[in-house]
């Protein structure tokens, strides 16, 4: 028996968006009998919905509303339509993660102290520290089931053969490399399976070993009764009252129908181009530039990681797909070490796409043809390779505006995404290619492909942490400078990106924020 | 009617659901134009792409008929491939543009266009150019026409998204019903 609510309910959070930000703090607020409406973009899928395959997942979960990507970037010619590769659907993007969960490091919370002002960036300390996250880290791995952890004990998932290559050319060229610390149980746990090894993490995953919101908060929430989760439900813009408080959300059903939930607090929790989006969509005569933007700062500093592939060819048979998608990680250069002629750390993942996937990603766009990659496709099998993660510089011209002309089948202004890299990502994905390169030689490949950047799935920054109201959108808690009722709750909030994949710490600063909401709440503050 | 149109029409609405819906959230995601639908499983006619005197062969005309097939072969070249993984991503295009004024003639059209650009360059026609390197300097030239990169994406999707394909490559495919690879050699390698 779901739990309905009423349209004229004014005493509960409405939460927008169901993924790792949104869906985990509406089961920590129910869990504290906290009432809340999660409305969400996108359909519910089953379990049974779920494939191993990933063209068809990828038509079938994928957020392909029109967007558009401009600036210098190469993502800007291949994909010109495609910024993100996230998730419609409840659950959002933690359908699509890999699983990889890995916290931040100290420096990264202050990189502007650490590094000084970097010309060109827009770069600051968050108003949080390692130190003061470390507790709600431990919750979040201890809540998603994080193997190779202190929290849980967990085994890791044990040395597949893709990792076994990697984790030998690093040993070659002195470099560390450790199996990756995965939301993704090597045991049975909370009621969900050990992972079996399918190989598509990255498509949704078929048997529940790897943590999604989509079967493990959301249920969990709706099985308190006090969470009501409303799918294929777009907002539309976020209302306030003459004081400046929001009031309520107004958004369009599966059939176009448009409706008025009333709310005490509103989370935004769209992803990062979604999220800006809606503060910006919501101006009114009051606020002229959009919900929460005294600042300026609503949609600039988007930031995705600086990121890049790189896979070589071997002589003899690697199997990489026979593995969890990301095995293990090269750490060497995740620390922040100018001397390499960047601030800022990387890391080395690695990563196995399928066959299908490789034949888009190999050489992407309208060059991508000819006996050269037909000969690197033949060699599938012999491949092993990396996803490049490293700390993407928050630069204020990298931004989500609206389209001043062409709307969505919603008949919002379609969202334009600007990206260019910073001299630093340019020199760090550089640094980046050639320990590849070093590393794949020293274990005897034969040739070593260098991939562009794919469309985001680690999209962050655009409704930033600052201390100061004037430097960002929201405080150290989540909350809006401007409107005390108004969070954001997804890795928009994100100051800086660090090297780490988003997902852990979005969930640490969720079960951190639902703490501080219930106070406020109590406190009548809010 | 013709029956053998007939036929041809039946078996592309058939498909058009699964493989239909897949091509065009690839589509999406490559952002390209038309509407071509992919096979993975296509009726193979002997001899080229179709019967000579089928109604396709006919409507593109039996000298575009070989072209398109080189042309698809240079795109993605394997040489141990047979002809039949081509054609059946290239029949389905041909049977659309039967019934479609514009697709046809941005297949025929593109089929004399390389003709042009080979006999003025090299003054054979392209499939008698002899050499693959100088067939690639003729489809550069009109790599960014989307004829070409419909062929292109289409090719992409029914070389290395076909599930028939796949043990050729190496690639396993599903594996969740299978039990996935924990006890089938996840961690099995000889030579690190």
């Amino acid at each position: 028996m779901s739990t309905k609510f009423d349209l004229n309910d004014d005493s509960l959070v409405v939460i927008i968006g169901s993924g790792a930000g949104g869906g985990t703090l509406a089961n920590e607020l129910a869990q504290k009998g906290i009432r809340s409406v999660v409305l969400e973009a996108g359909k519910r899928f089953k379990m049974d919905d779920i494939e191993n395959d990933e063209w068809k997942m990828f038509g079938k979960i994928s957020w392909l509303d029109k967007r558009y990507v401009v600036g210098p970037a190469r993502i800007a010619k291949d994909f010109p339509n495609l910024p993100a590769w996230i998730v419609k659907g409840v659950g959002g993007a933690t359908m699509h993660w890999a699983g990889v969960a890995m916290r931040f490091q100290e420096h990264e919370f202050k990189m502007k102290t650490t590094n000084g002002t970097v010309p060109g960036a827009n770069v600051l300390d968050w108003p949080v520290t390692l130190k003061e996250m470390e507790p709600y880290y431990e919750k979040a791995e201890k809540k998603m089931g994080v193997c190779g952890t202190k929290a849980t004990g967990m085994p890791f998932h044990g040395e597949s053969s893709h990792y076994k290559v990697v984790k030998e050319g690093a040993n070659r060229i002195g470099a560390k490399c450790e199996q990756a610390t995965l939301a993704i149980n090597t045991e049975t746990r909370d009621g969900r399976p050990s992972c079996q090894v399918n190989g598509f993490c990255m498509q949704g995953c078929r048997i529940g070993a790897k943590w999604s919101t989509m079967y493990t908060e959301i249920p969990k929430a709706e099985a308190t009764g006090k969470t009501e989760v409303r799918p294929q439900s777009m907002v539309l813009r976020i209302e306030h009252d003459k004081t400046g408080k929001v009031t309520g959300v107004l958004y369009a059903d599966k059939d176009g129908n448009q409706h008025l939930q009333k709310a005490r607090v509103v989370a935004v929790a769209g992803n990062s181009i979604e999220s800006p989006r809606m503060l910006l969509n919501s101006a009114s005569s009051m606020f002229p530039d959009g919900l929460a933007n005294s600042s300026g700062q609503v949609g600039q500093n988007y930031m995705t990681h600086t990121t890049g592939g790189v896979y070589a060819e071997f002589e003899k048979p690697v199997h990489m797909y026979k593995s969890t998608v990301v095995p293990g990680i090269v750490h060497e250069w995740k620390n922040n070490d100018p001397g390499r002629g960047h601030v800022a750390g990387y890391e080395l993942e690695i990563l196995h796409l399928g066959l299908p996937f490789m034949s888009a990603f190999l050489n992407p766009g309208k060059g991508g043809w000819g006996r050269e990659l037909a000969d690197s496709l033949a060699n599938y099998d012999k491949m092993a390779g990396f996803w490049i993660c490293g700390e993407d510089m928050a630069v204020e011209s990298n931004n989500i505006t609206l389209h001043p002309t062409e709307k969505d089948q919603y008949g919002l202004p379609v969202p334009v995404v600007y990206k260019a890299d910073h001299i630093n990502d340019t020199r760090m994905r550089n640094h980046a290619y050639d320990r590849s390169k070093e590393l794949f030689d020293a274990v005897g490949a034969l040739k070593v492909n260098n991939l562009p950047p794919y469309p985001a799935s680690h999209n962050m920054g655009t409704n930033r942490m600052s201390e100061h109201a004037r430097d960002g959108v929201v405080n150290r808690w989540g909350q809006a400078h401007d409107i005390d009722n108004l969070f954001v709750s997804d890795g928009s909030q994100f100051t800086s990106s660090g090297t780490e994949n988003p997902t852990l710490t979005i969930v640490a600063l969720a079960i951190r924020q639902a703490d501080y909401i219930a106070d406020q709440m109590k406190k009548k503050a809010i | 009617m013709n029956k053998n149109k007939k036929d041809l029409l039946q078996s592309t609405s058939a498909r058009k659901g699964k493989a239909g819906e897949v091509c065009m959230n690839r589509r999406r995601f490559l952002s390209k134009t038309g509407t071509y639908a992919v096979a993975a499983s296509a009726v193979v006619l002997g001899g080229g792409l179709f019967a000579p005197d089928s109604y396709a062969a006919k409507k593109i005309g039996e000298k575009a008929n070989t072209t398109l097939l080189k042309m698809a072969r240079d795109i993605y070249p394997h040489d141990t491939l047979e002809d039949k993984y081509y054609t059946q991503v290239l029949t389905p295009m041909i049977q659309a543009a039967a019934s479609d004024d514009k697709k046809l003639s941005e297949l025929a059209d593109g089929a004399k266009s390389l003709d042009q650009i080979a006999s003025q360059l090299f003054g054979v026609s392209y499939i008698d150019i002899k050499s693959e390197k100088d067939r690639v300097s003729v489809l550069k030239q009109i790599e960014s026409s989307p004829f070409f990169q419909n062929i292109k994406g289409a090719l992409m999707m029914g070389i290395y998204n076909n599930p028939d394909l796949w043990p050729r490559f190496g690639y396993g495919g599903s594996a969740w019903e299978k039990g996935g690879y924990i006890n089938r050699g996840y961690n099995d390698i000889d030579w690190i």
